[in-house]
């Protein structure tokens, strides 16, 4: 029995586990404060993204579109860019920033967008709003290439490449999450803080867990300014927690300003916790104080309320962005769980290089079965026609039918996660994360017992 | 004209003439907003694209349907799982969705290979589908894929199965609309007249523009039934492919979204020569005298008057328990399209409330028409609205409660204005007598939401009612009403089930004699 | 109550109840108003409609649920002889033609496809 590694054996897409590149630039977008980005595409493009991205955080939040018709698609639409920007600038006079981001139709018809910047610059910008400070920047997002992943990972490069400065030390770390959830940012930067490490953190989006004010003044949106990104090119040191979402950034940071940069491992679970720790040791010289050894204790004593009595020897599959189902099933092993099957988004061919993935195939001695490219047919598949018994199925709410159709129970996580109320609040990372996983986990196989009578009694003593 | 200028959109200035302000004595020549006009980029406009109009709106309702679209991943991921059209099998058309994932290799090179793939991969995970759409994106209308010629192909191979195609990509037209037309009319040109229809009754219907939104079809088809009326085909809610082929002999086409699907009635108009009925599926009166005019059509309107007496003395008496205690409350009806002139009259007159403004996103003058006359004077007409523009509105007009889609609810959340869905509904159907009902209390529920007063209070500065534990919602609606009302014997509370449409799904339907043997032998 | 009043109620009732008044096309909405009216007409005046095609019979079924509703509304409408009647739902008839088709500001009208 070995851990496989495949790719998908069918050229189409049965029910997709992830989107196209502009959406995961788009979710970047919206991390940095005054920032509205501009997607060149149909209106689609942005109106679906908006609605996925709100179903998912039950907030608003802006990005704009060039609105792209039929004489743009046939003439080129270069013209509706610039007027876009113009009229975003021009209503929304706090805005700093604005990214265009393409899609698949702009650059199929090859619109210069790197040239609408140069020559926005050179005009717009100097004759309408000399007196104020904004950045344009083009990412180039075709959705025929990559995924939402890599999309997002192409956004963060770029935001950095254009903002990060060098100028005076100063003292911080570099942290870029990759693509979690306000509740993630949360448990992060309480774990800095214990540590004591000052960090810029891209992104800020705590905020997205946004309040209703008496006065009815809030909003949604995050916060990491242009001055945050700028100062990217003077920290001491920068981890990227995801290899595959801000790995690019960090090391375009670390080949242009000669910042030691540590890519991973995602801190999903105890173990690549710890190892967080350690690198964050490692590059500050901050020790890990007593008030993480404790907390990392009272996830222990949770963990092992529940591990070899409940969690031992479940099946579990698991889909979506690769760094989170890497980390899922990682920590999954260490609760003495089998992963049996790992789907992986897009068609990246390197995640079969990613060491994470050699020390599966290296260790793993069960069948477990790893598909990238991978569609929710791939899961669905083995369950209804090749015999795929499963205990537990964690991925997002794009699969949820899956679930219920097939009775198995299903704990919600990565993006985007609509049909379970208040997830983007939680965290999956750190020792906080790893508390609320299992017990997450747990919870839903104890439900199940219950719905199906399984054994259901066993928790009267627990 | 009476064209209103929002602050925030001066620097725009051909956003004017998109709002109006209906004042005392103003009709529709004097006061219409320009609509469905290409969209001002970067106004955060609210509109789609005319690929998710013709898969999204207007395709996938088709129930036993492999829908497939062609193009990169994208498109099909974010249009799926987002709307509510469900369906008496299971869902199938919620649950599966098909990409050909076009790569960059397949933008330089060419797709159709790879279509051909999809479609044979497609059928073969699901051998017991045989009918397909594919729909054309942005990516593939633009490298010139012929995809038409790729589904001949598979249809000459495999004779089982039947291919739709729709060429309606994300940029043709200024809105989701231009797909509900480009779908519309090939769907007429490819498949109506391509099967005929096994005749079942004297009186035999399309029910077009429905797509079965929580159920709304399952709910008027139980009408339809009651009155011994076959329904040929909806287009497309909880709707057979195959069903769609024979629209061509029916005796009448009941029209309920105008907007999406007035082309393909107008068109079976003009070439066979079946009647155009408009009907409203919303509200006691509109339907009551829609169900009639159907029944009139075929010389049965007793059997309609039958249902509205019957659906009438059980329900009304609900729906006024709501009436009593929403009158007045200023609503924004703020949908995509066409509920915003079936529900802008019928929520006044039938709920007590006051319509103060209503938009459309997608929709032509000609919804506005319709919309403008059935809201009152004062109201703010937005075409095309965007961002700014609504959050100007509501501070402007103070609404108690909204009528729109699910991100922009999110925007009115923040400004402490209770929403409901007006495209996929909070708690539906809203369709029927008992829908109806059902709207009235989503609306109340909203409207009279104890967390809505809590969210005003400032506590650092408000005074605080340290005695109360709790308000409940009669509590806040019952204060100015009437004892006469309050312990009315007559009006009640909604007392339906949660679920409303399964039950109907394994209803019998008396056998109704035909008139002729002739006919009966069909 | 003036002619001007009827009018303008016999006016409220099509905008805010009835829908046949606005298909998309003026030639259709010219067709549907003549159509509807005039079997209105003929109703209100007790006079025998003749529908010989099913398009007849929908705009009959239409005139048959309007002349209801103006009977049931308007009792003043009981008052009137068949003259007036006739030269009143006239001028009904040319106001909505304008309202809806010669004034309308609606730009698809003339739109010469679906």
């Amino acid at each position: 029995m070995t851990c496989d590694v495949k790719v998908k054996d069918r050229v189409g897409t049965i029910n997709p586990i992830f989107t196209c590149q502009p959406a995961g630039a788009q979710f970047a977008s919206i991390g940095i404060k005054d920032c509205i980005g501009i997607v060149h595409g149909g209106q689609g493009c942005v109106m679906f993204v908006r609605l996925l991205i709100s179903q998912h955080l039950k907030e608003s939040f802006e990005i704009a579109s060039s609105s792209v018709h039929e004489d743009g698609a046939v003439f080129g639409a270069c013209g509706r860019v610039e007027e876009g920007i113009d009229v975003l600038l021009a209503r929304y006079p706090n805005i700093r920033v604005i990214p265009i981001i393409t899609t698949c139709s702009t650059e199929v018809i090859g619109d210069d967008v790197d040239g609408v910047v140069t020559k926005l610059e050179e005009g717009l910008l100097k004759e309408k709003y000399a007196d104020r400070d904004i950045q344009l920047l083009a990412i180039h997002t075709p959705s025929f290439v990559g995924s939402m992943v890599t999309g997002y990972d192409v956004a963060v490069r770029d935001f950095v490449k254009k903002f990060a400065k060098k100028g005076e030390p100063n003292d911080k770390i570099n942290l870029i999450t990759g693509w979690v959830n306000p509740g993630d940012v949360k448990e992060l930067k309480h774990l800095l803080a214990e540590m004591d490490i000052d960090a810029t953190v891209l992104f800020e989006i705590e905020s997205f867990d946004s309040p209703m004010m008496p006065d009815g003044s809030a909003v949604s949106h995050g916060n990491t300014t242009i001055e945050d990104l700028a100062d990217t090119a003077n920290a001491k040191a920068t981890i990227a927690l995801n290899r595959y979402e801000g790995g690019k950034a960090a090391q375009y940071l670390e080949k242009t300003f000669d910042i030691p940069t540590i890519i991973g491992p995602t801190p999903i679970g105890i173990r690549n916790t710890d190892s967080f720790l350690h690198n964050l040791k490692a590059l500050t010289g901050k020790p890990i104080p007593p008030s993480l050894v404790r907390e990392r204790g009272v996830a222990l004593d949770a963990l092992t309320d529940l591990t070899h009595m409940f969690l031992a020897d479940k099946k579990v599959a698991i889909y979506g962005n690769p760094d989170l189902v890497i980390g899922l099933a990682e920590f999954c092993l260490d609760l003495e769980m089998k992963p049996v099957l790992l789907l992986l988004g897009d068609d990246n061919a390197s995640y079969v290089d990613d060491p994470r993935i050699k020390a599966l195939r290296d260790n793993v001695d069960y069948g477990m079965e790893i598909i990238t490219n991978a569609d929710f047919w791939d899961l669905e598949n083995r369950i209804k026609n090749e015999g795929l018994k499963l205990d537990l199925i964690l991925g997002h709410s794009k699969g949820r039918f899956i679930s219920i159709d097939y009775d198995i129970p299903m704990v919600r996580v990565g993006f985007p996660t609509y049909d379970r109320a208040g997830l983007y609040r939680h965290p999956v990372v750190g020792y906080g994360g790893a508390i609320w996983l299992v017990e997450q986990m747990a919870n839903a196989l104890f439900t199940d017992m219950e719905h199906k009578k399984n054994k259901e009694w066993l928790l009267n003593v627990w | 004209m009476p064209y209103h200028e929002f602050e925030c959109s001066k620097v725009i200035p051909e956003r004017k003439q998109h709002a109006v302000i209906k004042g005392a004595g103003e009709d529709l020549t004097s006061c219409l907003p320009k609509g469905y006009l290409n969209t001002i980029p970067g106004t955060i406009s609210e509109r789609g694209c005319a690929y998710c109009g013709a898969k999204h709106v207007i395709g996938t309702p088709m129930k036993d349907v492999i829908h497939i679209s062609h193009g990169p991943v994208g498109c099909t991921y974010d249009t799926w799982q987002t709307k509510r059209y469900i369906s008496d099998n299971n869902n199938f058309q919620l649950k599966y969705t098909f990409a050909t994932d076009v790569k960059e290799k397949h933008i330089v090179f060419g797709a159709e290979k790879v279509l051909k793939q999809n479609i044979i991969e497609a059928f073969k995970a699901f051998p017991e589908i045989k009918r397909m759409t594919i729909y054309q994106t942005c990516a593939t209308a633009l490298i010139g894929d012929d995809i038409e010629a790729v589904a001949q192909e598979v249809m000459d191979e495999m004779p089982e199965v039947d291919i739709f195609v729709c060429n309606s990509p994300g940029f043709a037209g200024p809105s989701q609309s231009g797909g509900h037309h480009k779908i519309n009319i090939a769907w007429l040109n490819q498949k109506v007249g391509t099967l005929e229809p096994k005749i079942t009754s004297d009186y035999v219907i399309n029910y077009v523009g429905e797509y079965n939104i929580q159920g709304d079809q399952e709910v008027m088809l139980d009408y339809f039934h009651r009155m011994g009326i076959q329904v040929l085909s909806t287009f497309t809610g909880n709707s057979s492919y195959d069903d769609l082929r024979g629209m061509h002999r029916a005796h009448l086409n009941v029209l309920e979204c105008a907007r999406s699907a007035e082309y393909i009635c107008d068109e079976l108009r003009a070439r066979y020569g079946i009647p155009r009925l408009d009907i409203d599926g919303f509200g006691f009166e509109a339907l009551g005298n829609s169900l009639k005019k159907v029944g009139l059509f075929f010389g049965i309107e007793d059997r309609a008057q039958a249902i509205i007496d019957e659906e009438t003395a059980k329900w009304k008496p609900q729906l006024d328990w709501y009436k009593e205690r929403l009158r007045d409350k200023k609503v924004c009806l703020w949908p995509g399209g066409s509920k915003l002139w079936h529900w802008a009259h019928a929520i006044q007159a039938e709920m007590g409330v006051k319509v103060v403004s209503v938009y459309t996103k997608f929709g032509h003058q000609g919804d506005m028409e319709k919309g403008i006359s059935r809201c009152g004077e004062g109201a703010l007409a937005i075409d095309d609205p965007n961002e700014l523009e609504n959050q100007e509105a509501m501070r402007m007009l103070k609404p108690d409660v909204i009528f729109t889609g699910k991100r922009p609810g999110e925007v009115a959340k923040k400004m402490r204005v209770p929403y409901l869905n007006a495209h996929a509904y909070h708690n539906g159907p809203y369709k029927g007598f008992e829908g109806w009902v059902r709207f009235a209390r989503d609306i109340y529920n909203a409207i009279y939401s104890p967390i809505y007063q809590l969210s005003g209070l400032d506590i650092s500065k408000d005074e605080i009612a340290a005695d109360k534990g709790f308000v409940t919602r009669r509590m806040l609606s019952d204060a100015g009403l009437s004892d006469e009302i309050k312990s009315s014997p007559i009006l009640t509370e909604y007392t339906g089930k949660y679920d409303s449409v399964t039950d109907l799904r394994a209803k019998t339907y008396p056998e109704f004699e035909r008139k002729t043997a002739a006919s009966a032998a069909e | 109550m003036d002619d001007a009043t009827k009018l303008e109620q016999l006016m409220d009732y099509i905008m805010k109840n009835c829908l046949w008044q606005f298909n998309s096309r003026a030639k259709d909405r010219r067709k549907q108003n003549v159509g509807v009216l005039t079997k209105t007409t003929q109703l209100l005046c007790d006079e025998p409609v003749d529908n010989p095609t099913p398009l007849d019979k929908c705009y009959w079924v239409d005139a048959v649920c309007l002349a209801e509703a103006y009977r049931e509304r308007y009792p003043w409408l009981a008052t009137m002889d068949k003259t007036a009647i006739k030269t009143l739902m006239q001028k009904l008839h040319e106001r909505l033609d304008w309202l809806t088709i010669d004034g309308s500001l609606n730009e698809e009208l003339t739109v010469q496809h679906y």
